[in-house]
């Protein structure tokens, strides 16, 4: 019997309502694991190449791992996968919650989803049982009014439902799916997807919790989470939000402001994490934010999750719509110059209301800001919005606008790069994208490892495919216990590309592409400053699943095979290394202001760096795709012959 | 000399709470920045910021009238989990 998941993927046809129920068998999960890396398996398994992302063809599957579900923190996380609309490679997105521990629960480890709904329906999943059922009556409804109608229909507070909003039914190229209204499968357009497919929501509820194989070893890793997080430093993570980063962020000049033009925000302590705790969080008035203003996912001890409420003044706030993460107070914000937080949260709660993801979003946003600066855009073109700098009222709504597909928004709905193609005028030179996808709040010209990342990662610009790095740079305290066991001895130089420093990137990246795999929180696991180290995810695995011959090489594989099959879906697409770029503004124009003064990226640098982490990859440096060898090492004979390789 | 300190997220527990982490210390000449660290029994990984730049020399002295704003640098600190 198999411990940890349930050994059952529920495959749906939407084109005739057909279901089946595969069962694969321990290999199986042993190779693949969940998540990210299974989701792999069944798109490059069951969509041919070169669909419509929003036509019936393309697969969306939403995995969970062999961990799922299990009495630990950060496991309750899920895998949204398809091609992505807004960049027509791999997409892939990972959310937390309590919905996806539901779903194991439920019975089932992953649903892969194919076709079309002839109207808009929601899967209804529990105990074993599904069904898919009428949602006309959900259609463009919001995502908080979708959950309270939902679970009074079906008669139980306790569903968890996973939904699209009304941006997904829209098709913006960067929707999200929504669950408990404020944690989203955010990045890539999958919202989009799933609305395409006429499918509003997936409802899950059960009570058949998988075994695990080692339950006393498990309660001891889970207790010393317990004990040891007000020791560790993601107790600020804790207590004040991941926006407790924008500080020390402006401090090393990594805080993207102005579109990208700056490392650093003048107005800065107006949106720090600090300040939003003083302010705005739930209970902040009565100083009981600590209970009222934080959040949390199945059974973690982390609490990171905000949650905001503001009941006076021009930007009121649902708390039952959460609060604003750092990425999203980063684009919103200092991206554009805004320095009002409850703008912020109010931008945040309208893309949780209609299910957008807030980095691209705000992102898309600062793109129009700079081109508006520029004098490329006037209120002409914007609905008689003026865009200048730090217009909070513009900001939000703008924001709605783009949520809604009205006006202006409907253009900014497609995303920037379409957007700038559209328009024209030199607007693309203001482009902060990588295949497509807007770049998050890490500045690869300070963190110089993310250049190759952004550039490289098959889904697009992306800050949590690998670890940043300051962890291995002799001007930052170096993380011996963890590193040293990982084979990183000799932390390098500030915004070094040294072959060293890349091959430390590559091992991170395979690190967190198992997480991605094993859906553990990025936050709460990892190679240096998380809760748990290395070793403890190991010793996880080992005790949910029993399967003691699992080691840290193990794992490192697992995150190899699962970017090698996302560059291999990619090469499948057509994409090679040509489209491996970063925006042009990241070399051509330096940082202004702060320490980062000055700082761009060196063309050629970068170009000698690709090699590197190609060579690293044993990929072809050429083309940047999988050889055969490579694949055939990782157990992907069959995807090499998808390649014709 | 006189130093102005602001202390951000769990740092600002080291000062009573209605200090909301700001204060005014007063130094011996060629106080260091580590120096500052242990009067305050701050041992976790931080980001110091002098006069509103990145200081990662810890073993800098300051000066009378500087401002140094001291981050929790999200990053370790826990031991590792050796069961094994």
């Amino acid at each position: 019997m198999p411990h940890g998941y349930n050994a059952k993927i529920l495959h749906i046809d939407l084109n005739n309502s057909q279901f089946s129920v595969e069962e694969p068998g321990e290999d199986f999960y042993r190779k693949y694991m969940g998540g990210s890396a299974l989701a792999m398996y069944y798109l490059l398994r069951d969509m041919p190449p070169a669909v419509d992302p929003l036509g019936p063809e393309n697969v969306l599957v939403l995995a969970l791992s062999v961990l799922t579900g299990a009495a630990v923190s950060g496991q309750s996380r899920m895998t949204a996968a398809a091609k992505s609309p807004l960049t027509g490679a791999i997409g892939d997105s990972q959310c937390g919650g309590f919905w996806p521990a539901e779903l194991k629960f439920a019975g089932f480890d992953a649903i892969v989803l194919k076709g079309k709904a002839d109207k808009p329906v929601y899967l209804w999943i529990h105990d074993g049982e599904y069904e898919l059922r009428d949602a006309s009556h959900l259609w463009g409804k919001i995502t908080g009014e979708v959950e309270a109608v939902i679970k009074q229909e079906l008669g139980d507070d306790k569903i968890e439902v996973l939904q699209v909003g009304p941006a997904g039914e829209k098709g913006v190229r960067f929707a999200a799916i929504m669950n408990m209204s404020t944690r989203a499968n955010g990045r890539t357009g999958m919202g989009a997807v799933m609305g395409s497919k006429n499918l509003k929501a997936v409802t899950v509820r059960g009570k058949a919790r998988p075994t695990v194989a080692d339950k006393a070893r498990l309660n001891q890793i889970a207790k010393w989470g317990a004990d040891n997080l007000s020791k560790s430093d993601i107790a600020g993570l804790s207590k004040y939000g991941t926006a407790e980063t924008i500080g020390a962020n402006q401090s090393t000049g990594t805080l993207p402001t102005y579109n990208y033009n700056r490392g650093v925000f003048d107005k800065w302590e107006a949106i720090d994490g600090t300040t939003m705790y003083d302010t705005i969080l739930k209970g902040a008035a009565e100083g009981m934010q600590d209970r009222e203003g934080r959040d949390t996912c199945y059974a973690c001890t982390v609490h990171c999750k905000r949650i905001v409420e503001i009941s006076d003044g021009k930007y009121k706030v649902d708390p039952r719509y959460g609060g604003p993460e750092y990425e999203t107070i980063a684009t919103f914000g200092s991206y554009c110059g805004v320095d009002d937080l409850a703008a912020i949260a109010k931008a945040n709660q309208i893309c949780n209301k209609y299910g957008v993801d807030t980095i691209s979003c705000g992102a898309t946003i600062a793109w129009a800001y700079e081109a508006f600066n520029q004098g490329k855009l006037t209120t002409e073109d914007t609905d008689g919005l003026d865009l200048t700098w730090g217009n909070a009222d513009s900001m939000v709504k703008l924001t709605e606008m783009i949520a809604n597909r009205e006006g202006f928004g409907d253009i900014l709905a497609e995303g920037s790069e379409r957007a700038a193609k559209k328009i024209g005028r030199g607007t693309e030179a203001f482009l902060i994208t990588s295949k497509g996808q807007e770049a998050p709040a890490h500045m690869p010209q300070v963190k110089r490892s993310l250049a190759v990342i952004y550039a490289t990662n098959p889904f697009g610009a992306d800050h949590q495919s690998s670890e940043h790095d300051p962890v291995y740079e002799d001007d930052f305290e170096y993380f011996a216990d963890r590193l040293d066991m990982m084979g990183f001895t000799e932390p390098q130089k500030p915004r070094s590309l040294s072959n060293e420093k890349l091959r430390f990137t590559l091992a991170s990246q395979h690190m967190y592409s198992a997480l991605d795999s094993l859906n553990l929180c990025q936050f709460v696991y990892g190679p240096a400053w998380q809760l748990y180290g290395p070793t403890d995810i190991v010793e996880v695995v080992r005790a949910v699943t029993g399967w003691d011959d699992i080691d840290l090489d193990a794992l490192q594989r697992l995150g190899e095979r699962r970017l090698n099959m996302m560059r291999a879906f990619n090469a499948r697409e057509g994409l090679d290394r040509r489209h491996d770029k970063l925006p042009e503004k990241f070399f051509d124009k330096a940082l202004i202001g702060g320490v980062s003064d000055g700082w761009k990226i060196d063309r050629n640098e970068f170009e000698t760096a690709l090699d590197t982490y190609f060579k690293l990859c044993h990929w072809d440096v050429e083309t940047g795709t999988p050889t055969r060898a490579k694949l055939e090492e990782l157990g992907l004979d069959w995807v090499a012959d998808q390649l014709n390789l | 000399m006189k130093v102005h300190l602001q202390l951000f997220s769990v740092l600002r527990e080291k000062l009573p709470t209605e200090a909301m982490g700001r204060t005014v210390l007063y130094l011996d000449e060629g106080t260091t920045l580590a120096g500052i660290l242990t009067m305050l029994d701050i041992k976790r990984k931080v980001v110091i910021s002098l006069n509103g730049i990145h200081q990662p020399d810890h073993s800098h002295e300051v000066q009378d009238g500087d401002e140094v704003k001291i981050f929790s640098a999200v990053s370790g600190g826990a031991d590792a989990l050796l069961l094994n």
